[in-house]
C-alpha cells in the first residue's frame, strides 16, 4: 500500500445532518438550541445544532442530562426516511466528482479524487464545488477536509465544523495536526486520551514527540502505531465500492467502553439485520461471517465462521456473530470493547436452504421487514432485543 | 545369607490416616535369584531402612523392568492397533486416552482404546507369560510397529513402571507408558437387550443413513442414528435438519423387549469399518440403563455413549403423495449432478432440476447451475414422468450424497418447489431419503 504524496484525499461530512435536514422543513427553529433524538428519561441525543452544542450538548449524550445543560432544548423525533432520501442524494453527488468513493455513513464519506483533477480541477477546487452543489440540491452544509490520507482529512473536517474547507498539503500533516488537541485524533477516546493525559500528553503534538519507549511502556505494541497516527501517517487507502461488493459490514464504535454483554448483542443484532438487508437488496449471501472486536486503545481481533451454508437472513448472521463474540471476549477476559462489528464476506448467489418441515414464510417476513424499513426508514421496525436497557425509545 | 533390599520403584501411595506409604521392593539376594516383588507399609520413619525377612522362599529374578514378557505376531500386534486406534481421541483432555490400552487376558492381548465416546477393543493371539497391563502412546507404537519385520513380537510390560520395552528381530526400544490403572474403564454390557445383524446388511443400512446425521452438534440428538425395533423389524433414521434418511433391516429374530436409542453417527461409522469385509453376525446389546450400546463381533467389540434425549418425530416428514414423480437412471443422474455440482460451487451450492413433459410417458429433466463470475452449466437426461411439470432446487452436496449410495433407479416425488424431495430407490422399499429444497428465485 503506497502512500499518497498528494493531498488528494477528501473526507466529507454533513454538518449536524439529522438536526439540519429538520431545520430545513421547519425554519422558525433556526438559531435555536435544537435536538434530534428521544426526550424520554432513557432517550439520547442524536444530533443537535450548534447553538446546543454551546451548552454542552453533544450526540449520544443522555436525553436527561442535556435537558438539563439547556433548559430550552428542542427536541425532535427522528424521521430516518426524509433523512435517507438526503444521504443517497449526497452519496450521488460525491460519486459525480469519483468512483473512488467510501461512504462512512449516513453524513460521511471518503473519496480520493486523484485522476479527477483534469475535469474537475484541484481538490480544492473539487471541495469547494462539491460543497455548493451539497447546498444547492440538498439545503444544508457540508463540511470537507483535504490531505494526503484519511486520516488527516477527518481532523481537517471537523477543524472546518460547520460549513469550513480545511487542505493540509503533502508533507504538512503533523504541523497542522501538533497543535490539536489529543481528543481530536480519531481512535484516542476518553480512556486513552485519560492515559495520555498522565503521560503529559494533551495535544496530538505532545503525542508525536513522546519516546518510543515510553508509550509502548503504557501502550504495547499498540504504542508505535498511535505516534504514527499523531504524525500524520496512515496507510489504508480509500476503498471504493467497485463492482460488486466483496463484502458486507456494519460496525459501532462507543463513546465509552462497553462491557455489558445484553447491550453488546443488542448491537450485534442490529448489525446482523442491517448486513442482512444489503444482503437482500444485492440479492446475494455471504459464507462467511467475521466478528471484529476492538479493545481500547487500538487492539483489534477479528473471527470467523463459515458455517457450510450460505448466510442470508439477520439470525442465521447475528447468531453466528454472537458465538464468535462471546469466544473472543471469552478468551480476552470479558473486558471492555471500544468497537465491535459484523461483516460478511465470500459472497455468493442467494438461495436459502429450507430445514425440514419449514415453510418459506419467514423468507417472506423479512421481505415484508425490508420493504417497510425501504419505505419508512431503519427505525420503523426494530428488533425488541436491539433495544438497549439504558438508552430505549421512550 | 544377607539379603539386601533394593527399592525398585517408589510409588507412594499416602494411606489417609496414617501417612503411611507403600514401597514396592525387590530383594536381591547376591545369588542372582530374588524375592517377587511385593508391597509393603511401612512408616515415614523405616523408609529407608534395609530390612531382612527371613523365611522367605526367592526365586528366578527377571532384569529390572522386565516383569512380564508376552510374545505376539507382529502381523496381529499391527492389525490390533489399526483396529483400537480408530478410537483413540484426537484432541484428548484426558491425556491417556490418547494411548492404547495393552493388557494380557486368558491367553491372549486385549488392546482397547476410547475417546469416552465411543471404545473399541480386540484381542489378539499371544504367548503370555505373565499376566500385566499397560498403556503407551497409540501414534507412537502404531507408527513403530507398522515398520517392524513379521516376526515375533517380545512386550516387557513393567506393572508399575514407566516404560515399555519391545523388542523384535534385532531391534529394541522403550517407550514410555503410563499407568492402565489410569485408563478409562470400559464398561462390560453382558445384560439388556441384545439383537443379532446381519453384517451385510449392517452395513449397507448404515452407509445409506449414517451420512445424514447432523456433523455440528448444535442439536446433539441429530448427531446420532435413531435404532428403533418394531418385532423383526429395525429401522434406522438420521436428519440433519435439512434432510432424513430412513432405512429397514429384516432381523432374524425379534429382540424380547423393544428398542429404540440413538447410536452416535460416528459410531456407526466406525463399526461399519470394523465389519468391512466380514460376513459374522454383529451382536448389539443396549444396557439396562440405555445409556450404552455394545456391538461385538468375534475378535473385536465397540462400546458407545448413547445419546440421550427424543429423537425427532420423522413420520411425518415423509409425504404420503406427490404432484409429480419422475422415474430416473441413478448414473445418468448422477452424473449430470456432478458436473453441475462444479459450477455451483461458487453459487451458493444451488442445482435446479426442472421437468418437463416428452413425449408419452418420457419426460426431460434439466439439471443446471449457474455462478455469477464463472460460468454456467445445463445438462438433460431422459426420465419416466408422471403428474405434472415442476421444479426444484436442491444443495449440490445432498443431491450428491443421496445419489451416491443408490443405484439402478430412483424415483424423485414432489409437491411444489418449496416442499421436500423424496427419494426412493425403484425396486426396493426398505429406503426412503428426503431432502428440503433450496428457496431460490427462478
Amino acid at each position: 500500500m503506497s502512500t499518497n504524496t498528494l493531498a488528494t484525499v477528501l473526507h466529507v461530512d454533513l454538518d449536524a445532518f439529522f438536526v439540519s435536514m429538520e431545520l430545513l422543513r421547519q425554519p422558525e427553529l433556526y438559531g435555536k438550541p435544537v435536538a434530534v433524538g428521544w426526550s424520554g428519561n432513557r432517550g439520547v441525543i442524536s444530533t443537535c445544532t450548534y447553538e446546543a452544542r454551546a451548552f454542552g450538548v453533544h450526540s449520544a449524550m443522555p436525553s436527561s442530562q442535556a435537558k438539563r445543560l439547556c433548559p430550552g432544548l428542542i427536541f425532535l423525533e427522528p424521521d430516518f426516511g426524509y433523512y435517507q432520501a438526503a444521504s443517497d442524494k449526497f452519496h450521488a453527488i460525491l460519486r459525480d466528482f469519483t468512483p473512488v468513493v467510501e461512504p462512512a455513513g449516513a453524513d460521511e464519506a471518503y473519496m480520493d479524487v486523484r485522476g479527477s483533477e483534469r475535469i474537475h480541477g484541484s481538490p480544492r477546487e473539487i471541495a469547494a464545488s462539491l460543497r455548493s452543489r451539497i447546498r444547492q440540491e440538498i439545503g444544508i452544509t457540508a463540511s470537507v477536509g483535504v490531505s494526503v490520507n484519511k486520516l488527516v482529512s477527518k481532523v481537517a473536517s471537523d477543524a472546518g465544523k460547520p460549513d469550513g474547507l480545511v487542505v493540509v498539503e503533502s508533507g504538512e500533516e503533523a504541523a497542522f495536526l501538533a497543535p490539536r488537541p489529543i481528543r481530536e485524533l480519531p481512535g484516542v477516546g476518553p480512556k486513552t486520551s485519560e492515559s495520555l493525559a498522565r503521560l503529559g500528553v494533551h495535544t496530538i503534538g505532545d503525542l508525536a514527540h513522546m519516546p518510543l519507549g515510553a508509550l509502548e511502556a503504557r501502550f504495547g505494541r499498540h504504542g508505535a502505531g498511535l505516534r504514527r497516527r499523531a504524525l500524520g501517517e496512515f496507510d489504508d487507502p480509500v476503498h471504493s465500492g467497485h463492482g460488486a461488493a466483496r463484502s458486507i459490514s456494519r460496525e459501532t464504535t462507543f463513546d465509552t467502553d462497553e462491557a455489558n454483554a445484553a447491550r453488546m448483542h443488542a448491537i450485534i443484532w442490529g448489525q446482523a439485520e442491517r448486513v442482512a438487508a444489503d444482503l437482500a437488496r444485492q440479492g446475494r449471501a455471504g459464507r462467511t461471517v467475521t466478528l471484529k472486536l476492538r479493545f481500547p486503545p487500538f487492539e483489534t481481533l477479528t473471527r470467523s465462521a463459515t458455517p457450510g451454508h450460505g448466510l442470508e437472513r439477520s439470525e442465521e448472521i447475528a447468531v453466528a456473530a454472537i458465538a464468535l463474540f462471546e469466544r473472543a471476549w471469552n478468551a480476552n477476559g470479558r473486558r471492555p470493547v471500544r468497537l465491535v462489528g459484523v461483516s460478511v464476506t465470500n459472497l455468493q448467489a442467494r438461495g436459502r436452504q429450507l430445514a425440514l418441515g419449514e415453510q418459506p414464510g419467514r423468507d417472506e417476513l423479512d421481505q415484508g421487514i425490508r420493504e417497510l424499513r425501504g419505505r419508512f426508514g431503519e427505525g420503523i421496525i426494530v428488533r425488541g432485543a436491539e433495544l438497549p436497557a439504558r438508552d430505549s425509545l421512550p | 545369607m544377607p539379603i539386601i533390599a533394593h527399592i525398585f520403584s517408589s510409588d507412594r501411595i499416602f494411606s489417609n490416616s496414617m501417612q503411611d506409604f507403600s514401597v514396592a521392593l525387590t530383594i536381591r539376594p547376591r545369588d542372582g535369584n530374588c524375592l517377587r516383588a511385593f508391597s509393603l507399609a511401612l512408616s515415614r520413619a523405616h523408609a529407608l531402612s534395609i530390612i531382612t525377612l527371613p523365611g522367605v522362599a526367592l526365586s528366578p529374578c527377571p532384569a529390572r523392568g522386565e516383569r512380564v514378557k508376552v510374545q505376539v505376531l507382529q502381523e496381529n500386534l499391527q492389525r490390533g492397533l489399526g483396529i483400537v486406534g480408530r478410537a483413540v481421541a484426537t484432541r484428548a483432555t484426558l491425556p491417556i486416552t490418547a494411548n492404547v490400552l495393552l493388557k494380557t487376558d486368558g491367553g491372549r492381548l486385549m488392546l482397547a482404546a476410547t475417546d469416552l465416546d465411543i471404545s473399541i477393543s480386540t484381542w489378539v493371539g499371544a504367548r503370555v507369560d505373565e499376566e500385566g497391563a499397560t498403556t503407551v502412546p497409540s501414534r507412537l507404537i502404531g507408527d513403530f510397529v507398522a515398520q517392524l519385520p513379521p516376526q515375533p513380537v517380545d512386550l516387557h510390560i513393567p506393572d508399575r513402571g514407566r516404560q515399555v520395552k519391545i523388542s523384535c528381530a534385532r531391534n529394541e526400544s522403550t517407550m514410555s507408558a503410563m499407568d492402565a490403572e489410569d485408563f478409562p474403564r470400559i464398561q462390560e454390557i453382558s445384560e439388556g437387550t441384545a439383537i443379532t445383524l446381519d453384517a451385510k446388511a449392517l452395513r449397507r443400512a448404515i452407509e445409506r443413513v449414517e451420512f445424514a446425521a447432523a456433523s455440528d452438534d448444535s442439536r446433539p440428538v441429530l448427531t446420532g442414528v435413531q435404532l428403533k425395533t418394531d418385532g423383526q423389524r429395525l429401522t434406522m433414521a438420521a436428519a440433519d435438519g435439512f434432510r432424513l434418511a430412513v432405512a429397514d433391516i429384516t432381523l432374524a429374530k425379534a429382540p424380547e423387549q423393544a428398542i429404540e436409542v440413538i447410536v452416535p453417527a460416528r459410531a456407526f461409522r466406525e463399526l461399519s469399518r470394523l465389519v468391512a469385509d466380514s460376513n459374522e453376525d454383529v451382536e448389539m446389546r443396549v444396557n439396562a440403563q440405555r445409556t450404552q450400546v455394545r456391538f461385538a463381533l468375534t475378535d473385536t467389540e465397540m462400546v458407545a455413549q448413547l445419546i440421550q434425549g427424543t429423537f425427532p418425530n420423522y413420520n411425518q416428514l415423509i409425504p404420503s403423495e406427490y404432484n409429480t414423480r419422475a422415474t430416473i437412471a441413478v448414473d445418468e443422474f448422477k452424473r449430470e449432478v456432478r458436473i453441475a455440482a462444479i459450477f455451483a460451487r461458487d453459487g451458493s451450492g444451488i442445482i435446479r432440476l426442472q421437468l418437463q413433459p416428452g413425449e408419452g410417458p418420457t419426460g426431460q429433466l434439466t439439471i443446471s447451475a449457474r455462478a455469477d463470475e464463472v460460468g454456467d452449466n445445463e445438462g438433460k437426461v431422459d426420465v419416466k414422468l408422471e403428474g405434472d411439470p415442476s421444479k426444484i432446487a436442491f444443495n449440490s452436496r445432498y443431491l450428491q450424497d443421496v445419489l451416491g449410495i443408490l443405484n439402478g433407479e430412483v424415483a424423485l416425488e414432489m409437491t411444489s418447489p418449496s416442499a421436500q424431495g423424496v427419494f426412493r430407490p425403484v425396486g426396493e422399499t426398505d429406503y426412503v431419503h428426503v431432502v428440503m429444497p433450496m428457496f431460490v428465485q427462478w
